[in-house]
């Protein structure tokens, strides 16, 4: 397992995609960070809890992480090293879940670094405009474990995703109509008057919202930071065993 | 060492692999011939565990591939030139694979260093040609150190020096007690290469000998050029030979040459040509896998 993990890290770290993603990463937290600090109100942007709230942000390493994870395992299938990897792992399912956690530990690590960057570009710009640097550990303790949770589970469900469909261009431009365009029509639906469900809660991006905004007061459409959670580790078992079954019947010709 | 047997698969209607039996001892260079499609590399990727077969067994040092203890460092595979991600660097590539697969990383720059490419480690290996690519897939297999290779075309791409460089290197692997299982459409090269070949059509056995004793079995021809060649071939038909005409030549079986000059003496026929044809591999392959069609 650990040699199968570190394989599937080394992959990460070993091509140029990762460094365009971090910068890309990097250069729209800055981006939205700066803007943020000069166009707010001073009021909205001082004391611990709303300087917290721009940490938010880093919310964006889930979106890397997941086109990551998409990338690398079907990747695997684009470049053929699907054969090399199960000629050093034959265990399929050992496959599935080494880049799994890979993807995982990178959405860890890209969190980790935006939210660096954002408290970084925080304590230099705020003074700029005379607001003191007032974040504390609780605040920051209570967006980066959001954070952390919401990228972890994207950078593993864009793994399994991958391995399953195999198709790295439909697969990622799947994802991302799925997130920007048909599941807010979903959602809509399923939340509306007409069928009054609420079950729009439970699908992907509303579950990773349910953990990451701050909820005032009850909205029956929106599950709890737990709750939220625990439905995107739901997406990511049937993700997982989707690409357990798929890869582990699949011809690798 | 290597043991095919009574191996079958079906992709929809066609039948890939069909009831295929053979084995590769150690220390042999063994080369594994057939016509496109034929099953080579479906057979070879059944005994990789990469293709399920419907039925029969294919193991390697008594197991399945993924059941063996540490399968990469003890079975090295080539499959084309292909498994390389292009913006990685050669170098990573097989860092990667060595940590995967359990292999010492100090593994990586010798091998590169065997295969010639220590000077291009550090390249991606988008910008790598054929043959540098061919070198890496080989510098993959032997990462391992493994006592078993299963290599699939493993001289395409590479240049005549690297073709006379691989076949050293097979050689010596082999001299070393490692059993060496190659397949290849290039003939003559894997004639020079090999101990013995096992030929398959259709994805079906046709024949498991050594090169000498296979080439014996090919009935041998004379090649014959006369400027009174219908005379000639009147008398040759008359005495039981068979006839094929090339270009202003004739080919004939069934007899020596010694008995072709005769018959032309006594026919009072004029020779400018009397020249046994050596049998080689290639007629061997032509001639067994053009009888299993028939």
């Amino acid at each position: 397992m650990i040699a199968s993990l570190s394989s599937e890290w080394l992959k990460i770290r070993t091509t140029r995609t990762i460094f365009w993603l971090l910068l890309a990463l990097c250069a729209v937290v800055t981006l939205f960070v700066v803007a943020g600090i000069l166009t707010n109100n001073k009021a909205d942007l001082t004391g611990s809890d709303n300087q917290a709230g721009a940490m938010g942000i880093g919310i964006l390493a889930a979106v890397i992480a997941l086109i990551m994870g998409l990338i690398v395992s079907t990747g695997e299938y684009r470049h053929g090293t699907i054969t090399p990897t199960l000629l050093t792992t034959p265990s399929r399912p050992l496959v599935v879940v080494s880049k799994g956690i890979a993807a995982m530990l990178l959405g860890v690590a890209l969190v980790a670094l935006a939210e660096v960057f954002v408290i970084a570009e925080l304590a230099a710009f705020l003074p700029i405009r005379g607001i003191g640097f007032a974040l504390q550990g609780g605040d920051v303790a209570r967006v980066l474990a959001r954070t952390l949770a919401c990228a972890a589970i994207w950078g593993a469900l864009g793994s399994s995703l991958g391995l399953a469909l195999r198709n790295q261009i439909g697969t990622v431009v799947g994802c991302f109509a799925w997130l920007f365009f048909a599941e807010p029509i979903v959602q809509g639906i399923l939340n509306s008057h007409a069928i009054h469900s609420h079950a729009g809660r439970f699908l992907p991006l509303a579950a990773t919202i349910g953990v990451f905004a701050d909820t005032t007061g009850h909205d029956a459409n929106r599950l709890s930071h737990l709750g939220g959670v625990f439905i995107l580790s739901g997406w990511l078992a049937l993700a997982t065993v989707a690409a357990l079954l798929l890869l582990g019947r699949r011809d690798v010709s | 060492m290597i043991a095919v047997e009574d191996l079958r698969k079906r992709y929809g209607k066609t039948l890939a692999v069909d009831g295929l039996s053979f084995t590769v001892e150690p220390g042999r260079v063994v080369g594994f011939l057939g016509p496109n499609g034929a099953g080579k590399t479906t057979t070879l990727r059944i005994l990789l565990g990469l293709v399920r077969a419907n039925s029969g067994q294919a193991t390697i040092l008594g197991q399945r591939y993924k059941e063996l203890e540490r399968p990469f460092c003890q079975v090295g595979a080539v499959f084309e030139a292909s498994g390389f991600h292009p913006g990685r660097k050669a170098r990573n590539h097989l860092r990667v694979l060595a940590r995967a697969g359990r292999a010492p990383e100090t593994r990586v720059d010798e091998v590169l260093k065997i295969v010639g490419l220590e000077g291009a480690a550090k390249k991606r290996v988008g910008a790598y040609s054929l043959g540098m690519r061919q070198r890496l897939a080989l510098a993959s297999a032997l990462l391992g150190d493994p006592g078993v290779l299963i290599l699939d075309e493993p001289a395409n791409g590479l240049d005549p020096e690297g073709i006379r460089w691989l076949r050293d290197l097979l050689r010596s692997l082999a001299a070393e007690g490692r059993a060496v299982l190659i397949s290849s459409h290039v003939l003559a090269e894997v004639e020079q290469t090999v101990d013995e070949v096992v030929i398959i059509n259709k994805g079906k056995f046709v024949a498991h000998g050594s090169v000498e004793s296979l080439t014996r079995s090919v009935e041998g021809r004379v090649r014959v050029r006369s400027p009174q060649a219908a005379k000639l071939r009147k008398q040759l038909v008359k005495a039981g030979l068979k006839i094929d005409v090339d270009g202003d030549a004739l080919l004939v079986a069934g007899g020596p040459s010694s008995q072709i000059g005769e018959i032309a003496a006594k026919s009072q026929v004029v020779l400018h040509e009397l020249t046994p044809i050596t049998t080689q591999l290639e007629d061997v392959f032509f001639a067994l896998t053009t009888d299993g069609e028939k």
